[in-house]
């Protein structure tokens, strides 16, 4: 017997596997004929993205998602948010900078919020003008990760709570919610300002 | 270790296990393009347990779903159970299903790492080069733990813990502390440092473990409490169940260890430790026909070469005793051979010897006379006592059996074993001595104070 979600988490695994199928051949290409394919793969990786974010949704959405909580090192985090959006900045011509002041250990769905932070780096780069900060510091007990540009910021609609916001945004705050430590919960903020002066992506982490 | 050198990779063996070929060969294209030059590649479960037998790789990259209702969780769990991966070798489980996040959150023995596809060379050895620097931090604790020595493990944790370098292993290095301390046999210190563990976030493997420490100390009201939690919350977490069960049996709650037993292996057809966990609670229950079936399963499937022992044949052959097939049970019992046994343990020995003396009491009764005082002297486990007491009843040796009985009731094993041993007194009209054996041991608790079995 089937439900609605096997079917839907079987077609998203199948197109995962050929989509990393698609990177592997890309990859190959690269090596013999010389050539960078890194904008070919990086969508790759983005339509990926948005497939488990959209089963994500679903699950949380459904009241049946859960997260995978491990323990973390920040560092590695902010390292591999970098790896994944870095050739991606590049390519536009934006910096993409990491400043770690975290540096701790924390408990949290590392793929989930890997997930979340590359959107918004994502997301940033659309927008920025030349730069991209990526960030983590403490505050007040909850590990904040930043994600700041000098470019336009977010238009007034775009940081109202209670408009409907893109599907990215809606699983960042789910997400973010079912983070919960000591009866405090996570949460995400937009806002504009920051170092960079353009929009400024915040998750917070309890 | 310099892992940032592209050469550092081309010194390792690595094998890539996939069931899709397509998917295989994308997974040996990334590991080239990171800088692997010797890639094995395996087609499934059964053939990568045979090449990493032959050639012991220094990473494998594993595929999550092996088809055949085998998954990658299972292939290293057999790994371990046989000791064919080092601690020093590196397992990165691969997979495209998101589910497997709830797994590898859940288990004790986890992989170390996972990736989710699809992802970029680069990415795979990040997550690698991080492995390869864990591996070196922790490697004298392997070779400690490896030598036995706990001790040396227990200070290499300690000083570790303090270091600059292993500020990042923080984690890693309180639950090596646990585990050591349990490898010890000091459960209070393990309980304490699986709750210190647990402070952070309530990991199921570190409550699992809170649960093992409380088991080592008896308290086992505890721990049942704790695995039900456990078993309820995250339901893919099997070893939970098989813990849980464990527990039930030790308590007497015999239809809880196999219902939870059951509900596990019906999930896990094909691990069949998991089977034989069941044979034997069903067999503590009375459930003759499932511990028959699953044990026939086990001797017939389980095609891990050496995976079939002269104890598995023995389970069957009291499952059929019990369920009252003699026939059935001297047929499985004389594929037991006399060069078999040569290479058995003590208690294989006698549970041989014994359940051979219940087929045929006539000719074996003078055997039997003769081992008697040896039997008497050492040391033996519960099934085996329970085989001899059961012998001796056959013979008309009731004193061997009232004093193989004495011997439980004088360990804890009685707990597990009691519901087979009233019921074979009761069958064989000695209810009296066995109430009697219970007065005695009642007494004798009392006299040293101790909190023992309530049986």
């Amino acid at each position: 017997m089937h439900t609605v979600l096997d079917l839907i988490s079987s077609g998203v695994h199948d197109a995962k596997n050929q989509l990393f199928l698609a990177e592997s051949l890309l990859v190959r290409a690269e090596a013999e004929h010389g050539v960078a394919l890194d904008e070919a793969r990086y969508a790759i990786e983005l339509a990926a993205q948005r497939l488990s974010r959209v089963l994500a949704a679903y699950r949380f959405e459904r009241g049946i998602g859960r997260l995978s909580i491990s323990i973390v090192p920040v560092s590695e985090l902010l390292e591999e948010a970098a790896l994944v959006n870095r050739r991606h900045c590049e390519h536009l011509g934006l910096t993409l900078d990491v400043d770690d002041h975290a540096d701790e250990l924390r408990a949290f769905d590392r793929e989930l919020v890997l997930d979340i932070l590359s959107n918004a780096l994502q997301n940033a780069s659309r927008f920025a003008r030349a730069r991209v900060l990526l960030s983590a510091q403490i505050e007040d007990g909850f590990l904040c990760l930043r994600v700041e540009d000098d470019g336009p910021g977010f238009a007034a609609a775009e940081m109202d709570e209670q408009s409907s916001p893109g599907i990215g945004l809606f699983v960042a705050r789910v997400l973010a919610l079912q983070h919960v430590r000591e009866g405090r919960h996570g949460r995400v903020e937009l806002r504009n300002g920051g170092i960079l002066g353009g929009g400024v992506f915040e998750l917070y982490l309890p | 270790m310099n892992t940032g050198d592209g050469d550092f990779y081309r010194s390792l063996r690595f094998l890539v296990i996939d069931d899709q070929p397509a998917a295989r060969e994308g997974l040996r294209i990334c590991a080239q393009t990171m800088g692997a030059f010797a890639v094995d590649l395996s087609s499934g479960y059964q053939d990568a347990i045979a090449r990493i037998r032959r050639a012991p790789p220094d990473v494998i990259l594993c595929d999550y779903l092996l088809g055949n209702d085998r998954s990658g969780q299972q292939l290293l769990e057999e790994l371990r159970r046989f000791d064919l991966l080092a601690d020093e070798a590196v397992f990165i489980m691969v997979t495209a299903e998101q589910s497997y996040e709830q797994v590898v959150a859940a288990v004790e023995l986890a992989p170390d790492d996972y990736i989710i596809k699809p992802f970029s060379p680069d990415r795979l050895k990040l997550r690698l080069d991080r492995t390869m620097r864990r591996k070196r931090f922790l490697e004298p604790l392997f070779v400690a733990k490896r030598e036995q020595d706990f001790d040396r493990a227990e200070r290499f944790v300690r000083d570790a813990i303090e270091t600059e370098a292993g500020r990042n292993y923080r984690f890693e290095l309180m639950r090596q502390e646990a585990e050591v301390a349990l490898l010890k046999g000091d459960p209070a210190a393990a309980e304490a440092a699986f709750l210190a563990i647990l402070e952070t976030h309530p990991f199921p493997w570190a409550r699992a473990g809170q649960a093992r420490a409380l088991l080592g100390q008896r308290r086992l009201a505890e721990a049942r409490s704790i695995m039900d939690e456990v078993v309820a919350d995250a339901p893919d977490y099997f070893g939970g169940h098989d813990l849980k069960a464990d527990i039930c049996l030790e308590m007497g709650d015999y239809a809880e260890g196999q219902r939870t037993l059951e509900a596990a292996a019906a999930r896990t057809g094909r691990n069949y430790e998991r089977k034989r966990r069941l044979a034997d609670a069903a067999l503590l229950n009375g459930d003759t026909e499932t511990a028959r079936q699953a044990m026939a399963d086990v001797i017939r499937n389980d095609t891990m070469p050496g995976a079939v022992s002269i104890a598995d044949h023995l389970m069957l052959v009291r499952s059929h005793v019990e369920a009252g097939d003699l026939l059935a049970a001297e047929r499985v019992l004389a594929e037991i051979t006399p060069q078999r046994l040569e290479t058995a343990s003590l208690d294989e020995r006698a549970s041989s010897l014994a359940l051979r003396a219940l087929m045929r009491p006539d000719t074996e009764r003078e055997r039997i006379a003769a081992l008697r005082a040896s039997w008497l002297a050492i040391p033996l486990c519960a099934r085996s006592r329970v085989d001899i007491a059961r012998a001796a009843f056959a013979i008309g040796d009731n004193e061997l059996a009232v004093a193989m009985a004495a011997a439980l009731f004088a360990s804890d094993e009685i707990r597990r074993m009691f519901k087979i041993v009233r019921d074979l007194f009761e069958a064989n009209d000695m209810a009296a001595a066995f109430r009697e054996l219970q007065r005695k041991a009642a007494l004798q608790r009392i006299a040293s104070g101790a909190d023992g079995p309530s049986v």
